[in-house]
């Protein structure tokens, strides 16, 4: 945490409130910056929904670029006004490194409702010595709300700097359940693994033997071990897929370095989408954000 | 047809479910212990929980009908707040060795990690000392790799195949189970897990031996008439009704009453139920008239 994410954070906020919240927020900080008991600190936490409703924030792209320049990877288009208010007002502790805070921190989760766990979860991506909470951002990752495991697991620059590789592969393979964009896992390029791989490929043939779809994020958790595996999933699939499918699969091999296979797939394949998916991943265009315009997920804006 | 549930979770539904379960020809159930859909904050919480198993939930059952046994045990996702896990291990043989605890359970692996394990090898440790049955749900994710890891280290640490039910199968990990001699249970969810046309065809493939149905019905969308209905598919598909009576009756009475808390004669007849009975002075009626009549029919 420095300075400047706290002055972002005010800069994101207070054009967004109105002129009582931001009397609200103004007031608040002060209190809490000059040290509040852990009492009062809660309770502005929860009065805070008092002032700011869940209105997406639509931020603009200058605000977006100021976020990833502030807190590396911090991509918070997702989060809505509440949120912002509540992590505005967390950060505006002067403790933020201490036990004290640690403590007080921890004792909000235990009484949070779902809004706060959500906003308490998202926070920790800007939080100093984060590595205190890892058990914590383990229990997001547990929760049964979607809501909860999205602040969570989405957009969240946390997991990838600190989950180890269990908590990495649960997050990943629960996400993939949940049918949640995978694209916006962050780190995700970074940290695909033999074992993630297996797990994937493992949940690919329980699918297949229940008669269920695989859907196409799948596709973006496999690297180059368990080829054999990729390949012959990938032909498995392949005649019955529809183009977006097929654009997915051919991306899925890309990445995991099946050149070969991609180029023997390009050859009978006669949709321009697909035929355009198949020239980018060969040609090297094979990140995570690849994959977004594949995605039609109508719950995604609500995330 | 009488049949059994041997994964429920009772206290989440309403009495709606359980007029609907007798109607149905449901005589008795299993209530393992589980999690409250968020994580508990305090030992109390699991106090108050297992008390209300072996307790109220057993009496609610009662009144309509249906025998209700449980299974008690620290389930796999809180199994990872290790400080709140070991107080609740401390607590557990004051609930597990009561009258009508069937198993230790449901245990298990949710994410694989080491303080799961470490909850669960407890846990195995206290069922064979104790000669239990054995409830392992299996995770939902890397699942196959959960499953075999279950059996073995619950083998390893002494529990005879005989004892160990393995629940939450599909049909990637059937072989598995069935291969180490433990039995195999199918949780019949309406959008996950199993469904039961698949059920149908896995009676179809592998026979009934060791093989179980449950609804594991909780608060989520799930279905406290899996049991009955799968049993009715079964049926208009042709299967044995040898087969039917022993996965959707037989073979979880077998597996349970090992426990020695199940008492088989007095489930073979028909239930009595007697409204007018109270709990602690503590009614299920809202006013109404206790139903004082016949056995319920099967």
């Amino acid at each position: 945490m420095t300075d400047q994410t706290i002055i972002l954070l005010a800069q994101l906020l207070e054009p967004r409130l109105s002129d009582a919240a931001l009397d609200f927020w103004q007031k608040s900080q002060r209190e809490i910056a000059a040290g509040a008991e852990h009492s009062r600190f809660s309770a502005l936490i929860s009065m805070a929904s008092r002032h700011a409703k869940r209105v997406p924030l639509t931020l603009s792209e200058p605000e977006l670029a100021a976020c990833k320049n502030a807190a590396p990877d911090w991509a918070p288009q997702h989060w809505n006004l509440l949120e912002l208010l509540r992590v505005a007002l967390i950060c505006a502790r002067n403790d933020l490194t201490e036990p004290s805070f640690t403590e007080s921190f921890e004792s909000l989760f235990v009484y949070a409702d779902e809004g706060e766990t959500c906003a308490l979860y998202r926070a920790l991506a800007l939080l100093p010595a984060a590595e205190r909470f890892v058990w914590r951002a383990g229990e997001g990752c547990r929760s049964n709300m979607v809501s909860v495991f999205s602040a969570m697991a989405l957009d969240n620059p946390y997991p990838v700097k600190h989950f180890d590789a269990t908590g990495w592969n649960q997050l990943v393979i629960k996400a993939l359940f949940l049918e949640l964009p995978l694209h916006r896992v962050i780190g995700l390029d970074e940290r695909r693994s033999a074992e993630l791989t297996r797990i994937a490929l493992d949940l690919a043939d329980e699918r297949a033997s229940a008669g269920r779809v695989i859907s196409h994020d799948l596709w973006l958790c496999l690297e180059s071990s368990h080829a054999e595996r990729s390949r012959a999933l990938a032909e498995c699939l392949w005649p019955t897929a529809d183009a977006s499918s097929r654009s997915a699969i051919v991306l899925g091999l890309a990445r995991a370095e099946q050149y070969t296979a991609v180029q023997q797939l390009a050859e009978t394949e006669s949709d321009i989408q697909v035929a355009h998916a198949i020239d980018a991943a060969l040609g090297g265009q094979l990140n995570q954000t690849q994959f977004a315009h594949l995605v039609t997920d109508n719950s995604e804006s609500e995330l | 047809m009488k049949f059994f549930d041997p994964h429920i979770h009772m206290v989440s539904r309403t009495t709606d479910d359980y007029q609907n379960m007798a109607a149905a020809g449901i005589r008795a159930v299993i209530e393992p212990a589980f999690w409250l859909g968020q994580p508990r904050t305090n030992v109390g919480s699991f106090v108050d929980y297992f008390s209300s198993l072996v307790g109220w939930e057993r009496f609610r059952a009662s009144q309509f009908g249906i025998a209700h046994y449980c299974a008690i045990g620290i389930n796999s996702k809180e199994a990872n707040n290790e400080g709140l896990a070991r107080e609740v291990l401390e607590i557990l043989p004051n609930f597990a060795l009561k009258e009508g605890v069937v198993a230790i359970g449901e245990i298990g692996y949710d994410e694989i990690t080491p303080a799961e394990e470490f909850i669960y090898q407890a846990q195995l440790k206290f069922a064979v000392e104790h000669d239990m049955v054995v409830m392992v749900h299996s995770p939902h994710r890397d699942k196959k790799n959960g499953v075999i890891r279950s059996i073995d280290v619950a083998l390893e640490m002494g529990v005879p195949p005989h004892k160990l039910v393995i629940d939450h199968n599909n049909e990637e990990t059937v072989q598995s189970v069935l291969d180490a001699g433990a039995w195999a249970a199918f949780t019949i969810y309406p959008n996950t897990k199993m469904g039961s046309e698949r059920m149908t065809e896995i009676v179809r493939q592998y026979g009934p031996e060791r093989i179980i149905v449950d609804s594991s019905a909780d608060w989520g969308v799930s279905d406290p008439l899996s049991v009955p209905k799968t049993a009715h598919l079964m049926k208009e598909r042709g299967i044995d009704p040898a087969a039917i009576e022993l996965t959707c009756w037989g073979n979880a009475l077998a597996a349970y009453a090992q426990s020695g808390q199940i008492d088989v004669e007095a489930l073979m007849q028909d239930a009595v139920i007697d409204q007018s009975q109270s709990y602690s002075d503590n009614s299920v009626l809202r006013g109404q008239q206790p139903r004082v009549d016949e056995p319920v029919k099967n």
